[in-house]
């Protein structure tokens, strides 16, 4: 089943006191099926973000249309677009954003409390997911007092608490050492393979190692495609750091 | 690199901030400007000429503006240097050394202090001469009060400011001499612990609270009420912020210990957002509940006293017509002669004029100081020397009787009494040589025995008041104050014209100009001069209730301002993560029960206990009507809650424009 689909995806800005425009999407177009891991790949200014936040729908598109499970996200209206965002996205960011003043329960349970779950209901869903990753006890902290790689897990704890369709993660490994980060991607591979749909976008190719699929984004258009298929990790890896190396000599010789 | 390159980039920096400076110097003009207004009344001629009590009530509360001058500039100082932190730690990271930023620093330093200080002053002038002038428009004074000032308290004013704001020099160098440059990079996202409550101090506070009170609630009487009242006004203020600091974490942890009161969008958010700021946010609160309670008593009492103008001439001047008349030491009978030839003297001007005496009062009296011991009271020689405080009036049946209208027998060994503490219960009551079989009568003497501890004796006839005198004489043969007085007052039928005309008639005779051992008041000639008096009152009531409204809007709009800034990054995270406007709104909602309620609840809880004591110090102005003053406090209190809600409302219109 086809889970999101982006269309023709076009989005330009444009200076407020001056003519020029910028052209940060061309035309995009890709598709995720349900369960999919992806991951997108660019350099910085290929136009990752702005796709990431137009999904996000805290951006607009200039033109073309971002369809999830079949209905387009452009109509959805004003004032429902909070509650869309918080019942059907989950958000991983690459510096965390936890806020100092809630402590660890508290944080993952946000977007529930804006949802006016019932506080029974909250409960018995924070235990499983704070147990599956590993921050049970930290629950009554503050998040200044955990570790980078435990606040990273939190955030990912808040998002999967809505039971998303799909989680939306931005450089999720940006602000972790490599030893966080390893542990970070075996977690989010792991909640992959219970079902849960991701997209994530990243400049580590060792992070992207750990989806089915990578979507290679180059000045504003997707480029290039690669399947992990049935391949071992170190296979997968070797092949990841050939495309980014075509991708950036191909640019060269652009020029 | 000199002195005028940091000059210009300080400049320039308090030019690109100037969405944290306008707030800034705004509050610091304003703040200098109410010190300056506060410290100018101290050298008030009414303040100094109207009475004794009224230069030290100003002296302290110019020393308290002074105190929250320093707390508040400190505050909003520290908090405009905690959003530039990323900004200055950049100056290190580019290579300008610390003494160098030390240079930028002063420079923004002298020219915000200049400014301030400087707009501060011209506004305070300009703002005193208009408000004064409005005022003097308004309650219209027989003679104006004058706005006036003098070159000493504009050096005290500059000399206390220029050092808050080198203090303030000294805080932000600090804070830049022992961080290194990346920490201050990051400075603005430190994590701040969440403050634990702590139960010593929220004791302590009730301690102070209950001290201050009893102090007010257990006060004897007036002259008593002005010494403690400092002492308490005091307690009541460090009570006040210790209860805010420490009480306030104790409820917001019990809140968000209710998981059903806790996880609800709109109180998640504010309980969380309190908890973690409470020791700004409490330090806040108290300022704006002291503010409130100030204004309220210093409106209200005020008002009471011009309110109760009216009553308080009647109770100076029971009758429209009123003569005390003194004895003569040498010869106590002359008295005697005197009363009743007066009293047919004033019966006959009354006729001659073609009018009547429709009402009249006249009774002797002697005074003596002493105190009861068991059932004995027991002289001591004059006022002055006095080992027992309590003021006692011996006077006679008949003219009791005449006086309330009512026809009490007494045998020759009874006596009735009164006693304002209601403390003598005792059957019998020894005084002088005799004892009397007393009963216990109600105060028929006039509100003013209440002032101090006093006790009124009514004794069968006059010879018995002559037997006494000797008694006491006895005992202090060398004694000056042995006289018998008395007090005769009337009412008459006429017109105004015609009343006044005979009030000058008798003011010319035994006005105070006259000479002689009687004085005559009118109160119709006094009344004139008290409606001056009392219009004084309440024309610096309102002023000072505009000073301390003016502070308290600065501090509601500065609270408001800075925790927007403190919020915007938080709220912009969770608007991420699916927080709509509505909820923030409702969130800002939540907070108007901490912001709003919880300052007037406790300012008016404050105002309550304060009433015994005010209701004392309202005595040495004549004011005894209770019901005048609990309605003006009423007013007041409803009338500075809607100013309130305004400025809330404003205020917190701001917060969520910088925050959405």
């Amino acid at each position: 089943m086809t889970l999101l689909e982006i269309k023709n995806l076009k989005k330009v800005y444009t200076a407020r006191f001056s003519n020029q425009q910028t052209e940060a999407l061309t035309t995009v177009n890709f598709s995720i099926e349900a369960g999919e891991f992806v991951s997108i790949m660019g350099e910085s200014g290929s136009g990752k973000t702005t796709l990431l936040n137009i999904i996000s729908t805290l951006d607009d598109a200039t033109s073309g249309e971002v369809f999830l499970e079949g209905s387009p996200l452009s109509k959805i209206k004003d004032k429902e677009i909070s509650a869309f965002r918080r019942n059907t996205l989950g958000f991983i960011f690459q510096d965390f954003n936890l806020l100092d003043n809630f402590t660890i329960k508290d944080n993952i349970l946000l977007p529930l409390v804006l949802s006016k779950t019932p506080v029974k209901e909250m409960e018995e869903r924070l235990m499983p997911i704070v147990k599956n990753l590993g921050i049970e006890a930290h629950i009554d902290k503050f998040p200044y007092e955990v570790s980078g790689g435990q606040k990273q897990r939190v955030a990912v704890a808040r998002a999967l608490i809505t039971q998303p369709k799909i989680i939306l993660a931005d450089e999720p490994t940006g602000a972790l050492d490599s030893k966080a980060s390893q542990n970070l991607m075996e977690i989010l591979k792991g909640i992959n393979e219970a079902g849960q749909t991701i997209l994530m976008v990243t400049h580590s190719a060792q992070a992207a190692s750990f989806s089915n699929r990578i979507l290679f984004i180059r000045d504003g258009a997707v480029y290039h495609e690669i399947y992990r298929g049935d391949a071992p990790a170190e296979q997968f890896m070797d092949r990841i750091s050939k495309s980014l190396k075509v991708l950036s000599s191909r640019g060269e010789q652009d020029e | 690199m000199n002195n005028r390159f940091f000059s210009s980039l300080a400049l320039r920096n308090i030019k690109s901030n100037k969405q944290l400076y306008i707030p800034y110097l705004l509050s610091s003009i304003t703040i200098i400007m109410m010190f300056y207004l506060m410290a100018s009344l101290l050298d008030n001629e009414f303040v100094q000429e109207r009475s004794s009590s009224l230069s030290p009530l100003f002296v302290l509360g110019t020393v308290v503006i002074g105190i929250f001058s320093v707390i508040f500039i400190l505050y909003t100082n520290s908090f405009l240097i905690k959003r530039r932190k990323k900004e200055i730690g950049l100056y290190g990271i580019l290579g300008l050394e610390k003494k160098h930023v030390a240079k930028i620093l002063f420079f923004e330093t002298v020219f915000t202090s200049i400014l301030s200080i400087a707009a501060g002053l011209v506004g305070g002038l300009i703002f005193g001469r208009l408000f004064f002038m409005l005022l003097n428009y308004m309650v219209r004074l027989p003679v104006d009060i004058i706005y006036s000032t003098s070159s000493l308290i504009v050096l005290a004013t500059v000399g206390l400011f220029l050092a808050i704001f080198g203090i303030t020099f000294l805080y932000n160098v600090s804070q830049f001499t022992f961080a290194n440059p990346i920490k201050l990079l990051k400075g603005k996202q430190e994590g701040e612990k969440e403050p634990k409550g702590s139960i010593i101090l929220f004791i302590l506070s009730l301690v102070f609270l209950a001290w201050g009170y009893g102090i007010s609630v257990t006060i004897p009487d007036p002259l008593e009420a002005i010494t403690k009242f400092f002492l308490a006004v005091l307690l009541v203020i460090i009570g006040t912020y210790l209860l805010f600091i420490s009480g306030s974490i104790f409820i917001l942890k019990a809140l968000k210990k209710n998981k059903q009161i806790y996880y609800r969008p709109g109180a998640f958010i504010s309980i969380s957002g309190m908890l973690y700021r409470m020791k700004q946010n409490a330090v806040g609160l108290a300022n704006i509940c002291i503010l409130a309670s100030m204004v309220i008593i210093a409106v209200s009492t005020t008002l009471t006293i011009f309110i109760g103008a009216e009553e308080t001439l009647e109770n100076r001047f029971p009758y429209e017509n009123n003569m005390t008349l003194f004895g003569d030491v040498e010869d106590v009978e002359e008295m005697n002669t005197r009363f009743f030839e007066l009293q047919d003297r004033v019966q006959n001007t009354v006729n001659a004029e073609g009018l009547e005496v429709t009402e009249s009062e006249s009774y002797r009296y002697a005074t003596f100081f002493g105190g009861v011991q068991g059932n004995e009271f027991v002289f001591d020689e004059s006022y002055a020397d006095q080992e027992n405080p309590t003021v006692l009036m011996v006077l006679p049946l008949e003219d009791f009787n005449g006086m309330t209208g009512k026809s009490y027998t007494l045998d020759d060994d009874a006596a009735l009494y009164y006693h304002s503490t209601n403390a003598y219960t005792d059957s019998e009551l020894t005084l002088g040589n005799k004892t009397y079989r007393v009963a216990e009568v109600a105060n028929e003497f006039g509100e003013d025995m209440d002032l101090v501890e006093s006790m009124a004796i009514v004794v069968p006839d006059a010879s018995h008041l002559l037997e006494i005198q000797e008694d006491f004489k006895e005992q202090y043969p060398e004694t000056n104050y042995l006289t018998i007085d008395a007090e005769v007052g009337w009412n008459t039928s006429g017109t105004e014209e015609q009343k006044e005309a005979l009030a000058k008639q008798f003011n010319g005779e035994y006005g105070l100009g006259a000479g002689g051992s009687n004085l005559y008041d009118s109160r119709l000639l006094q009344r004139e001069e008290w409606y001056g008096m009392n219009g004084g009152f309440l024309f610096l009531g309102i002023f000072l209730g505009l000073l301390f409204t003016i502070g308290t809007v600065l501090i509601t709009y500065f609270k408001q301002v800075s925790e927007g800034f403190d919020d915007r990054e938080k709220f912009q995270i969770m608007q991420k993560v699916g927080l709509d406007r509505e909820t923030i709104q409702e969130s800002t909602r939540s907070q108007i029960v901490w912001m709003f309620v919880l300052p007037i609840v406790i300012a008016t809880i404050h105002v309550i206990f304060a009433y015994p004591i005010v209701r004392k110090l309202l005595l040495i102005f004549g004011v005894t009507n209770e019901t005048t003053w609990l309605l003006s406090f009423v007013g007041v209190v409803i009338a500075f809650a809607a100013i309130y809600w305004v400025i809330y409302r404003l205020t917190s219109k701001t917060y969520y424009s910088i925050v959405k």
